[in-house]
């Protein structure tokens, strides 16, 4: 049964962000056409912590994609607490990047140059001019280590991406998410490039944060383990939402 | 304030790109001392030009002249006194010059001979500067002998043991003018010596006192020559070999005279008139109101020119070569700046992904590319301030370079027997160096336009899953 709407969860209540008939083609050259999406509709909920499961090519990461406006799809309309968002020009679309979502991606992408504690300020650093950022630095900076406190990296602060491991890159990614005060956090496979152990650490973290903050959360993943810790989990096949597992989560 | 804090850090860690502005470096440097040296010689050039022609000429078409000068002179202080500061009047003609060789042997040569009065031309431009003695002393320019020449001339022991009442006494007196003729020549410095190769001073062979021929046109129907004998009493050295190896300085009153052009007492023909200006007036258009002034009393027959547009084949000849070498630096410049563009679109392809997290972060396009049209900026004024600084640096120890490449090699570089000069002459212009500088950032930044220009175009899905 398709279901890809939320349940009446105990403390899932108001739309958050939703989808209507999202398609998606990719086009290589002029004649090789690959769909991906084939009409989608998604919800996800205030608070909700959603993952996004499917076989590989499933478009699980294009329809995170979409929703946070990395993309535009062919044809559906994207909604952020009723408002339509999908049509919204340039600017706009790079504000809300910047201030309504956060995201955690697979391979980190911290920047090599700065270290732990300048990837965290990252969002306020684009958000900010340079006047606006000297007259806040001490208390963004305040802001950001207290960030970094709370994913375990407090005395990695200074450190360079390269002298990080796997799993305090994602944590300092993850910090570097929520840094920016995000009504929403889009996590693109968060643990595919971690060992098992690790990426439990840093699931349970997103799921410590989502229940601590309220905050609403999408999670792709092709790792049912990492799913079941979500409240919700919808599964891709063939650019169709065709399976909604509710009550698994952790 | 993101790009500014990214640029930074490239800045710092991206040693590839600081290298690919070094060529920026060498290039901005060179033209600097390309500059400052054509400067130096073009201004020393013009000082020495300037300094033997008076501000304006005014000139006859006729090379016998007209006699008339005095009232000319009157015309030129009635028009424009109040801004003309001197006059002088020469006589300028062709001529061939004749050295004896102690041993018997001649050198000719030929030469501009110009009669002047040499009071009234050193009141016109830095003529009596020039002048000197064997010594190199600078000495007042006059065509005086002194009595001691002719009393030390062979004739002159003669005449000395030779009793007034001797029949010998008139021979041998003539003889001792004939030997050392009463009547003086300054003579160009490169007419009077030679250099030998390998050598480091000049040998003479017209020395001070020494005896030398003029021929030259005298005024007619028919092309004749005129011949007289002067005596060595002085060397022009401007430093401007065109002059030193031609002119040849005569009193303006035997000069015309023997150019059957006056009597010998002042009164005859001149071809010039040399024209100071008081300083700060504007010799243009002086020259422009004498010409005029002129032309009402006697049209087309003079002709009214400043010293710049009588030397305006060389002056506009070193200005082409300044504006060729100039072009021609820049295009380095501009080939170094095809270097910064392979490397910063190499630098955009390697933080392709970077490029799309920063836009997932709420990057917009503009900011992207003000990343990189920072870096570029950045980079240029780097490279453009270690190039000035090493430019003027340069500029400002060039004669201890050119000394020490000296003792390095063997050889000289620079060598002030052929320019006169006894270093090299630079010139910093500030508005040259700012151009030259400006010049290579705008080539530098705008290298860097395309390269920020695609990054900015990135899309950012397929940037951050760039592999």
């Amino acid at each position: 049964m398709i279901f890809p709407f939320p349940s009446k969860d105990r403390h899932v209540s108001t739309l958050h962000l939703h989808a209507v008939g999202l398609k998606k083609t990719y086009r290589k050259g002029r004649s090789l056409e690959v769909p991906v999406l084939h009409g989608v509709d998604f919800s996800v909920s205030q608070g909700e912590m959603v993952a996004i499961v499917g076989a590989s090519g499933s478009g699980k990461s294009t329809l995170l994609h979409l929703l946070g406006l990395l993309d535009s799809p062919d044809s559906g309309h994207i909604y952020l607490r009723g408002e339509r968002i999908d049509h919204l020009p340039d600017r706009k679309r790079d504000h809300l990047r910047n201030e309504a979502f956060g995201f955690v991606f697979q391979s980190y992408h911290l920047m090599p140059e700065l270290t732990a504690l300048e990837n965290v300020l990252m969002p306020h650093l684009i958000r900010l001019s340079p006047w606006g950022w000297f007259s806040r630095k001490k208390e963004l900076k305040k802001e950001a280590a207290a960030w970094l406190d709370r994913v375990g990296l407090g005395h990695r602060a200074k450190h360079k991406p390269s002298e990080l491991s796997g799993g305090e890159m994602q944590r300092a990614a993850i910090a570097r998410a929520l840094a920016g005060n995000p009504q929403m956090i889009l996590a693109d496979e968060p643990t595919g490039n971690l060992d098992a152990e690790t990426g439990a650490s840093v699931m349970r973290l997103l799921r410590d944060l989502n229940r601590e903050r309220g905050l609403t959360m999408m999670v792709v993943t092709h790792d049912l383990n990492v799913a079941r810790q979500a409240d919700r989990i919808v599964r891709l096949n063939h650019g169709l939402v065709e399976t909604y597992v509710p009550g698994l989560a952790a | 304030m993101y790009k500014y804090l990214l640029c930074w850090r490239y800045l710092k860690t991206r040693y590839i790109a600081l290298a690919s502005v070094i060529s920026v470096m060498l290039g901005v440097a060179t033209m600097i001392v390309v500059n400052a040296v054509m400067a130096g010689f073009s201004g020393t050039m013009r000082d020495r030009l300037h300094g033997i022609l008076a501000d304006i000429v005014v000139e006859s078409y006729d090379l016998d002249g007209f006699y008339d000068w005095r009232e000319v002179q009157s015309i030129i202080q009635d028009d424009c006194g109040d801004q003309v500061a001197a006059t002088a009047p020469t006589m300028e003609t062709f001529g061939l010059l004749k050295i004896y060789l102690p041993n018997g042997e001649a050198v000719t040569r030929q030469v501009m001979v110009i009669g002047i009065r040499p009071e009234d031309r050193a009141k016109t431009g830095d003529f009596s500067e020039f002048v000197q003695d064997e010594s190199g002393k600078p000495v007042k320019p006059s065509f005086d002998v002194p009595k001691a020449w002719q009393t030390h001339s062979p004739a002159g022991h003669l005449l000395a043991d030779t009793p007034k009442d001797d029949p010998l006494h008139e021979i041998l007196a003539q003889q001792a003018a004939e030997q050392v003729p009463d009547r003086g020549a300054i003579l160009g410095y490169a007419l009077a010596t030679i250099h030998r190769p390998g050598t480091t001073s000049d040998d003479f062979i017209a020395p001070e006192g020494a005896k030398i021929g003029l021929a030259f046109p005298k005024a007619g129907r028919k092309p004749e020559a005129a011949y007289d004998d002067y005596t060595v009493v002085g060397f022009f050295k401007s430093g401007m070999s065109e002059y030193d190896s031609m002119h040849v300085y005569v009193p303006l009153e035997r000069l015309q005279y023997m150019r059957m052009l006056g009597d010998g007492a002042g009164n005859g023909a001149v071809n010039q008139i040399q024209v100071q200006v008081k300083p700060g007036v504007d010799m243009n258009v002086v020259a422009e109101r004498i010409q005029r002034a002129l032309d009402s009393r006697r049209p087309g027959y003079f002709r009214v020119a400043t010293w710049e547009e009588k030397q305006g084949p060389l002056l506009e000849a070193v200005r082409i070569e300044q504006f060729i070498l100039n072009v021609l630096l820049f295009l380095i410049i501009a080939v170094a700046g095809f270097g910064i563009l392979a490397i910063f679109s190499m630098i955009v392809v390697e933080k392709t992904r970077d490029i799309g997290v920063l836009k997932a972060l709420g990057a917009s396009n503009g900011g992207v590319r003000g990343i990189f049209l920072s870096y570029g900026l950045a980079l240029s004024v780097v490279g453009c301030g270690a190039g000035m600084i090493e430019g003027l640096l340069i500029v400002h120890y060039l004669n201890d370079i050119e000394r020490a490449i000296n003792s390095l090699t063997g050889t000289r570089v620079f060598n002030p027997d052929i320019y006169y000069f006894s270093e090299i002459p630079t010139h910093i212009d500030p508005w040259t160096v700012a151009g030259v500088v400006l010049g290579a950032i705008m080539i530098a930044v705008t290298a860097s336009v395309w390269p920020a220009q695609r990054a900015s175009k990135l899309h950012p899905v397929q940037a951050i899953r760039f592999e």
